[in-house]
């Protein structure tokens, strides 16, 4: 599990920003 | 199922699965020219959401009327991208299905036995093994091949009349994607006066990928294995396994 996480990390932690920052908006989180 | 509980659920699940999708997205995208046009878009939506936190009323106006023409751009632009990607949502290729280590076996005995050969006829090459960094670019430079992986087929593109001969060949699973390809040239100043063109290429392309790179020096016949932006001295066709064996299944085990 450490070995996925830590492969390719960099590409991940942008997939997961993006992902947050996607859900927040369509959910009104970040205007409210 | 508590539908308190669930709707507790349904928030970071909802995120996991985007973050799965967006990850696919990007790798799928990963070392291919739409890539910069991909971070490009990336940082177009965080202005427009950054514009509308703020209340830029002007900015947010043209960021909205660009979003609405962008979407054929998107799909002009993405054309290629978006079919190859529906052929493989089709072939179920979207989970990496991993080689046995028996098949990566045999993989590495081919390309030993090709690299063995050539040797001895004093034929140079170059062969590129991609690992998890996708070779799109450089695969897209060369020519299109798709064959199963053999000795013959990689001593037959090697050989000086064969139209192929010139730049590198890449290797994807137990397949020969692309012959004569070209890749980056390294710029290491450690390397660049003392190494050929061959050998800068092999360094070039593991220095900016983690693809293993296995080459024949036309001039001195020497074998070498580059990885990760170095070169691994290659003394008999055994050590020739053992380091293609460790570099491809320890990469395969690191997968799963």
């Amino acid at each position: 599990m450490k070995k996925w996480l830590t492969n390719n990390w960099i590409l991940k932690l942008v997939a997961l920003g993006l992902a947050v920052i996607t859900w927040l908006y369509v959910n009104n989180e970040l205007l409210k | 199922m508590n539908f308190v509980l669930w709707t507790k659920i349904i928030p970071p699940l909802e995120i996991l699965i985007l973050w799965f999708v967006i990850y696919q997205i990007l790798v799928f995208f990963e070392g291919t020219r739409s890539f910069q046009v991909l971070k490009g878009l990336t940082i177009l939506i965080i202005a427009f959401i950054v514009s509308q936190l703020a209340g830029f009323d002007t900015l947010n106006w043209l960021l909205t009327k660009f979003f609405g023409i962008s979407i054929i751009a998107f799909i002009i632009l993405f054309q290629q991208e978006i079919r190859l990607g529906l052929a493989r949502l089709g072939q179920q290729h979207l989970f990496n299905i991993q080689l046995e280590e028996s098949e990566i076996m045999a993989i590495v005995e081919e390309i030993t036995t090709a690299v063995y050969k050539m040797q001895k006829s004093k034929i140079g090459c170059l062969i590129a093994i991609e690992k998890e960094a996708k070779l799109k670019t450089y695969i897209e430079s060369g020519v299109p091949i798709d064959g199963k992986i053999s000795a013959e087929l990689i001593q037959s593109i090697f050989m000086s009349y064969s139209p192929l001969h010139d730049g590198g060949v890449i290797l994807r699973r137990d397949r020969v994607i692309a012959a004569s390809c070209l890749f980056p040239l390294s710029d290491n100043p450690n390397f660049s006066r003392i190494i050929g063109t061959r050998h800068r290429a092999a360094l070039g392309l593991t220095e900016q990928t983690d693809a293993v790179v296995v080459m024949v020096s036309e001039e001195t016949g020497e074998i070498s294995v580059a990885s990760e932006g170095r070169f691994i001295p290659i003394v008999n066709r055994e050590r020739l396994v053992n380091i293609l064996k460790g570099l491809l299944i320890g990469q395969t085990k690191q997968n799963k």
